[in-house]
């Protein structure tokens, strides 16, 4: 099987989408499955949020942070990846659930807002609010790859006031809950964020959905490394979730465990920018 | 009558190796592994052959090694055992084909592994392949997993002519032999080539794909007349106690799939990271414990310890594995059992309480049983803490296959012919028993597949 890149464009300094060719995941892919990266021969197996299927192809979004996704930019169009494994993970239910609003404030947590709007506004008697927001208007996404089209009602915010309202989507949230009947809310993107937004959905009384992104290697249920705590009880990420009822999850340790390989990052990044330096 | 001692194995040197993951055995030469096999008695009933789960043909294989013909006793072995360089490697020998050797009770028992792990190599230098003609029988088999079940019974349907395809989940082939046994007790090499005689033979491996999750097993169901289903028990096991959260705590396959299947020990030229800390405890004493151990000291650790709730002598782990850890340094601290894990501001892992156990009575397989002994608690400061306490049967693959029956350990329920309660649906492996070795896991495949044909058979 052939992953090839079909589309690749840039979503602001940082972030970029791809289309790639992933019969086996577009066919089965539900919102709120992942599917698994290994962009070289040894390389990470890296989960990655799916914005949609269509067809035999898949779409990603990346934000150039680490090794691997570094490398995932210099690919061009016509370029392949060497694996791509999935769907994985256990979706929520895709259901009605009335009035419901998915917020993100990362690159992934775009891709699923997007994937999970999508769905659920498909299903009669859901209300669809998509909150998106970005630091400053330079890091909003073009307009084609925002939520607006999936969703009932879209909010842009910008925590810097630069574009659309003036916030994180925890301030605009707070504000809807505050004056609407909210029935679910989902939520993806940055993890301190994620604990925030569970405590503030617990005050309203209102369940919520999060991504509980956390460090895999397999990601099919055999190291146990992305344990997260739900209710005391030990679940995986990759393969009970990676979307758990935010009010049960152990943030405090979903925080603490994402950072364990962080000084290895940087030694991963110096040695591709040497790599890069011999090249040029 | 003095019996001559076994042929001593070479070996790399411990102060060398542990700073490497290459082999520790250094192999039998043919001079060596010829005066070896003739240590053989040749038994008239050789008890050897009825302590193999593959039923090899020692006696003959051993005879044809001391008249130094080995290119037949290479086939000889293939007859029954897909991969016997791998199995001569790793199989728990003492308690099998060497525990039941004759000599065991006079001496020393013939070395049984390693003269097959010499055969083996030397027609793998010398590039022998087993030919083997298949003549197709129109049938297809879909086998779930490719790890030593999956292997063996792939092999198995495929020699009798079926059209077989193995559905591997992971990127490499091999299961438990890619993932989970070190380098430095089985070579990738090895594995590699072992398991190209698949690919030889006409069995087409798909890696890569997770039924139920990338195919449905309803597809595979209409698709193929029989199922396998040989997933292993990669799931790893935690104490549930309090601390585990904390970084720096590993279970022993995130360590071990970290080194051995995505090479963290090659870091940063393989992109996988590992941190393995300095002081480092290991929870358990199988062989899996003994590989995380070793690779624990490989990485650089000053100090390993093994942590056991009883001695070394009730231990599971293989007496080579065992011996092995003993010359690298790892140091054993044996009853004691874990209560709980500390860490520092950070959510590292800094320490681990302690409670010394006594022996009081027996289970009943006749081991005894270790009870904690009041207020003996105690603290070890650690950095890194794997724990090694065993594995149960991978539930991803189970919770997609609808109706199928299992046990509450989560083992998957079969008859006697290896047939789950889904007709034409066949399980085994550590799938089966919850985890045990390779060869019993190999021996499983191959009455399975045996249980398969004649399912088959029966069906048209």
């Amino acid at each position: 099987m052939k992953h090839t890149i079909t589309r690749k464009e840039v979503l602001n300094g940082a972030d970029f989408l791809i289309d790639v060719v992933a019969p086996g995941v577009a066919k089965r892919f539900v919102p709120g499955n992942f599917c698994v990266l290994i962009t070289i021969p040894n390389g990470e197996r890296i989960p990655m949020s799916i914005q949609k299927a269509e067809g035999d192809t898949i779409s990603l979004f990346f934000k150039k942070l680490g090794k691997t996704s570094f490398e995932l930019d210099m690919k061009k169009v016509g370029d392949e990846i060497y694996k791509i494994i999935g769907p994985m993970g256990s979706p929520p239910p895709i259901k009605k659930y009335g009035t419901v609003v998915f917020a993100s404030d990362l690159v992934c947590g775009h891709a699923e807002n997007w994937a999970m709007c999508d769905i659920l506004r498909k299903i009669p008697g859901n209300h669809i609010i998509s909150i998106q927001s970005f630091p400053t208007s330079a890091d909003v996404y073009p307009d084609k790859e925002l939520c607006e089209p999936v969703a009932d009602e879209f909010i842009l915010a910008t925590e810097d006031g630069s574009r659309g309202v003036k916030g994180h989507y925890l301030d605009v949230l707070e504000k809807l809950l505050k004056e609407r009947k909210i029935d679910q809310v989902f939520a993806g993107g940055g993890i301190p964020p994620l604990q925030k937004i569970s405590e503030l959905t617990k005050k309203y009384n209102v369940p919520v959905y999060t991504t509980v992104r956390q460090i895999m290697v397999d990601a099919t249920g055999m190291c146990g490394s992305c344990r997260v705590f739900i209710d005391g009880e030990q679940k995986l990420a990759c393969i009970d979730g990676p979307m758990f009822d935010g009010h049960k999850v152990d943030w405090e340790a979903a925080i603490s465990r994402l950072t364990m390989f962080k000084s290895k990052e940087a030694v991963a990044m110096d040695c591709l920018n040497e790599k890069m330096k011999g090249v040029k | 009558m003095a019996i001559a001692k076994r042929v001593p194995m070479r070996e790399q040197d411990p102060k060398i190796r542990i700073t490497n993951f290459d082999s520790v055995p250094l192999g039998y030469s043919a001079e060596e592994a010829v005066k070896e096999a003739k240590r053989c008695i040749q038994c008239k009933v050789p008890s050897c052959e009825t302590g193999c789960p593959v039923r090899m043909d020692i006696k003959n294989i051993i005879k044809l090694i001391a008249d130094e013909k080995f290119e037949e006793a290479f086939f000889l072995s293939k007859k029954d055992n897909a991969v016997p360089a791998i199995t001569g490697r790793v199989c728990p020998q003492e308690d099998q084909c060497e525990g039941v050797c004759v000599l065991n009770k006079t001496g020393e028992p013939i070395n049984i592994g390693k003269l097959f792990a010499f055969v083996a190599d030397w027609a793998r230098e010398k590039d022998f392949v087993e030919q083997i003609n298949v003549k197709e029988n129109g049938k297809k088999v879909a086998i779930v997993g490719c790890g030593p079940a999956g292997i063996t019974c792939a092999v198995d349907l495929r020699k009798l002519g079926y059209g077989v395809t193995i559905f591997e989940a992971l990127h490499m082939a091999g299961g438990v032999l890619q993932y989970g046994i070190p380098p430095f007790r089985l070579p990738r090499d090895v594995v590699d080539y072992e398991l190209s005689f698949l690919k030889k033979i006409g069995v087409d491996i798909q890696l890569n794909q997770i039924v139920g999750q990338n195919i449905g097993f309803d597809e595979l169901q209409k698709e193929y007349d029989g199922i396998y289903i040989a997933t292993g028990a990669g799931a790893p096991r935690f104490l549930g106690c309090e601390g585990e959260k904390l970084k720096g705590v590993y279970s022993a396959n995130e360590f071990l799939i970290r080194v051995n299947l995505m090479k963290a020990y090659k870091f940063p030229d393989c992109d996988t990271p590992i941190i393995c800390g300095d002081n480092v405890g290991v929870i358990g004493c199988g062989n899996v414990a003994m590989d995380a151990a070793r690779c624990a000291k490989r990485l650089g650790a000053k100090k390993v310890y093994i942590l056991y709730r009883r001695t070394r002598e009730c231990a599971p782990a293989r007496n080579e594995e065992i011996h092995h850890a003993e010359e690298e340094g790892i140091l054993f601290r044996e009853m004691i059992a874990p209560c709980k894990m500390f860490g520092n501001e950070d959510g590292w892992v800094t320490g681990i309480q302690m409670i010394k156990t006594e022996f009081k009575g027996c289970d009943k397989n006749g081991r005894p049983t270790p009870v904690y002994i009041k207020d003996s608690e105690f603290i070890m400061e650690l950095d890194t803490v794997i724990n090694a306490l065993g594995t149960s049967p991978n539930r991803l693959f189970l919770s997609n296959v609808k109706g199928l029956e299992t046990h509450s350990w989560g083992g998957i329920k079969t008859d006697e012919n290896f047939m789950t309660n889904i007709p034409g649906v066949f399980a085994g492996g550590d799938a089966l028993t919850g985890g045990s070795t390779v060869i019993e896991a190999m021996g499983n495949g191959r009455n399975a597949a045996e249980a398969i044909d004649e399912f088959v058979n029966r069906k048209t």
